[in-house]
Parts: structure tokens; sequence; C-alpha cells
């Protein structure tokens, strides 16, 4: 049984955070910022929006694209890693939101920033179990609230923004799919994981491996709760995982990287991403960014630059996409989708 | 000894951050030499250069830290 993509959709906070509004606060220059990860602004939720105010909104701008109403969503999967609370997930939140919504199941997922990968197999194994006919997945983030804003986490604290991207996930084309120039059917999903690198990108706190406690002021004081990075080790297995869990999934479906139209990668840091091209011999102008004016959306990246290609009239009929996503755990993994 | 191919990269590496190529066991990261990036197409190199095929698990940054460490790596891959 295929499995389409059959609505995009986005959201944005208003407020642009530009590299020199940070720059002091972090101890570099905006120009190092822009060096070392091709970012030159971000968006930043204010005090009073929350990741589930996002994610509505671009749920919402999915569902209108698609042409399919609240009620007749079956399933939600969210993905992120900030959500409003730590209990319960951002999914239910969004589900109760989201008017007109039915109390279908709504799960997080918690994947890193390959999240979408997981969420796309997800969704297209309750379409082919018949589980599901009608699922919107999504990844929404307001990663600004939990940063470090000091100069010893530089490296990371430049890199984030927030926003949100959703698609809705269709069984079988809908009367008004039909009227639309294309669909976009997921071929293939390969995805994978190491925990032996847990510890190389990581938020300790709260968790129940930190004593007596899953928080408490001792953690605070060592600053358990911002995130750390090994950044070194994260580009280095990155780009060697991405390359390829890339070359085995096109080979696996007897292509090569010449016959693919349009990447659409985690936007991790534009270096990387550049490395990683040229890794695959894979053109510039085929792949899809958007780091260098949203940042790194961590778990609505990817969501977001596939609602930013589809937007800009980049996913043609007969286009092939190889979505590419890599995050913390490690966890990783390339996905092949044709517009038909 | 490490090849005069992957030599060559290293000293188009310390041209290009001008900077001296620094000796065998000092730091290529802390010298400039390699960054992150670098430092993916340095692995890159030293595979096809020292028909070598680095596991995952032993593609730790700490491992090509020096001139020394390469080369104890590479005789020990």
């Amino acid at each position: 049984m295929s499995c389409f993509i059959t609505g995009y959709g986005s959201a944005l906070p208003e407020r642009v955070v530009t590299n020199a509004e940070i720059a002091s606060v972090l101890g570099v220059t905006g120009d190092w910022i822009e060096a070392n990860s091709g970012i030159r602004e971000r968006r930043w939720v204010d005090a009073d929006q929350a990741t589930s105010d996002l994610a509505v909104a671009a749920v919402r701008d999915a569902l209108s694209d698609s042409g399919t109403r609240a009620e007749d969503v079956d399933y939600l999967i969210a993905c992120t890693l900030s959500p409003d609370y730590q209990i319960p997930g951002l999914a239910p939140i969004v589900q109760h939101k989201l008017e007109g919504c039915r109390f279908i199941p709504a799960v997080d997922l918690r994947a890193g920033c390959a999240a979408i990968l997981y969420s796309l197999q997800l969704a297209r194994s309750l379409i082919e179990s018949r589980a599901a006919s009608t699922i919107v997945c999504f990844g929404a983030e307001a990663q600004s609230k939990g940063l470090d804003l000091h100069p010893r986490s530089a490296d990371l604290s430049m890199l984030f923004g927030d926003g949100a991207g959703a698609v809705v996930v269709s069984g079988e084309p809908k009367l008004t799919d039909k009227a639309r120039e294309y669909l976009l059917r997921i071929d293939d999903i390969l995805i994978e994981t190491d925990g032996s690198f847990a510890e190389d990108l990581i938020v300790r706190a709260p968790g129940t491996a930190n004593g007596a406690r899953w928080l408490d002021e001792s953690n605070l004081d060592l600053r358990m709760h911002f995130g750390s990075m090994q950044g070194r080790n994260v580009i280095l297995q990155a780009v060697r995982k991405l390359s390829d869990a890339a070359d085995r999934i096109l080979a696996r479906n007897g292509l090569s990287s010449d016959q693919v139209d349009l990447v659409i990668p985690h936007q991790a840091n534009a270096n990387l991403i550049a490395t990683l091209a040229r890794k695959l011999c894979i053109a510039p102008n085929r792949i899809v960014m958007n780091v260098d004016r949203l940042g790194n959306t961590s778990g609505a990246s990817a969501f977001l630059a596939l609602s930013q290609a589809h937007r800009d009239g980049k996913i043609r009929p007969g286009s092939r996409l190889l979505i590419l996503a890599f995050g913390a755990g490690f966890t990783w993994g390339a996905a092949l989708a044709r517009a038909c | 000894m490490l090849t005069e191919g992957v030599m060559a990269f290293l000293d188009q590496a310390a041209k290009d951050a001008r900077i001296e190529l620094p000796d065998r066991n000092s730091s290529l990261f802390l010298s400039g030499v390699l960054d992150s990036f670098t430092l993916v197409d340095f692995v890159t190199l030293l595979e096809s250069e020292c028909n070598v095929k680095i596991d995952d698990a032993d593609l730790r940054p700490e491992n090509f830290d020096t001139i020394a460490k390469v080369e104890e790596f590479i005789r020990r891959a």
C-alpha cells in the first residue's frame, strides 16, 4: 500500500534574532557565528509563546494545504526536544488545541533531530496496517528557552532557532488531493541508532540518572539542564553516518545520487551540509537550505525545509527527494520520496 | 610515517590557516591546522591513502589530534 504526503505546513515566531544580537553575550562576533555555521539569523519565540503554539499553527497550515479537516485526522505524531512540559507530551496538548480534533492517538517521538524519519516510518506502518488513514506528523521546537547564553556555550547556543513544520500523510489520496499538481509518495525509509554516542549530544537534567532527584540545585549549579555537545565528534559521525545511509538507501532502490532532484537535510549547520553534499557528489542547487535564516530548528528543521521546498515550487511532478537527518542518540537515517 | 599524500594535506591545511605545521606531538586542532570540517576530509583521505577502513567506534577526534597519534592509529588499524 502506498503512502503519500498530501499537505505541508509551517509556523515561525515573528521575532528575528540576528548574529549581532547574540554575539556579545556569547563572547564571539557575528562573523564568527556565520563562518562556523552559515547562520545569519534565527527566529525565537516570545516569553508567552510555547512550542505547542507553533505546532498548532503548523498543523493547521498543513491541514489547510491538504484540504483535510481536523475532524478527519486519526493520528498525531509529534517530534520535539523542547515540549511545553516534561509531562505530558506535546502531542496531547496539540490535540486539545486543534479545534475539531477527535480523541485520537497523539504521541511524541524523542528521536532528536532525526525524528522526522522516525515519524514518517511510523506513519507509513500505521497506514499499511490500516490502524490509521490520515496522520499528521509535525516537528516543533522552542529551543531558545533552554539555551545557555554564555561564552562557555557559544558553539552550541549560536545554532538554535525556533519553529514548526508539519505534513499530512495519507494512504489513499482523496478527490481533493487529485486536484493537486502532485502527491509525494514515500518510497523507502532507513533509520538507525547508536546509543554509544548518547553523551556526545545531551541535556542531562531533569533525568533519573542524576542521583536521588531528577532535578535539584546541584544539577542547576553544574548547568546540567543546558545542552552539551562534543562538536567535532558530532560532525565527524554525522557526515559518516549520513553519507553511508544515503549510499545504502540509494543502492537498495537501484539509484545513484545524480538521480536525486532535491535533498532535504536536517539543517544542523551549513558547513556540515556542504561537506555532506561534497561527499555525496550532490550540487548545492539541489539542496534545500534554510539554516542561514532559521538556524538549527532541531526536530522541526527537515519539516520546515520540506514545507519550504513545496511552497517555493521546487518539488515538481516526477521529482525524487532524499531526506537526510541526524540527531542526539545518535539517531540518523534517510528517506526517499517521489512526486507523482 | 604518514604517506606523502597525507602530509601534503596537512601542509596545505596549515598554509590555508596561515600557520606552520606543528611538530608531531602538538595538537593539530589547537594549532588550527584541523577543524571539525577539515577533519572529515582528513579522515576520508587517510582511509584511501593508507588503505584502511576506520570503524565508526574508532572515529573519535582524539585519535587524530597529533601527527604521532595519527601514525599510531594507522599502525593499529
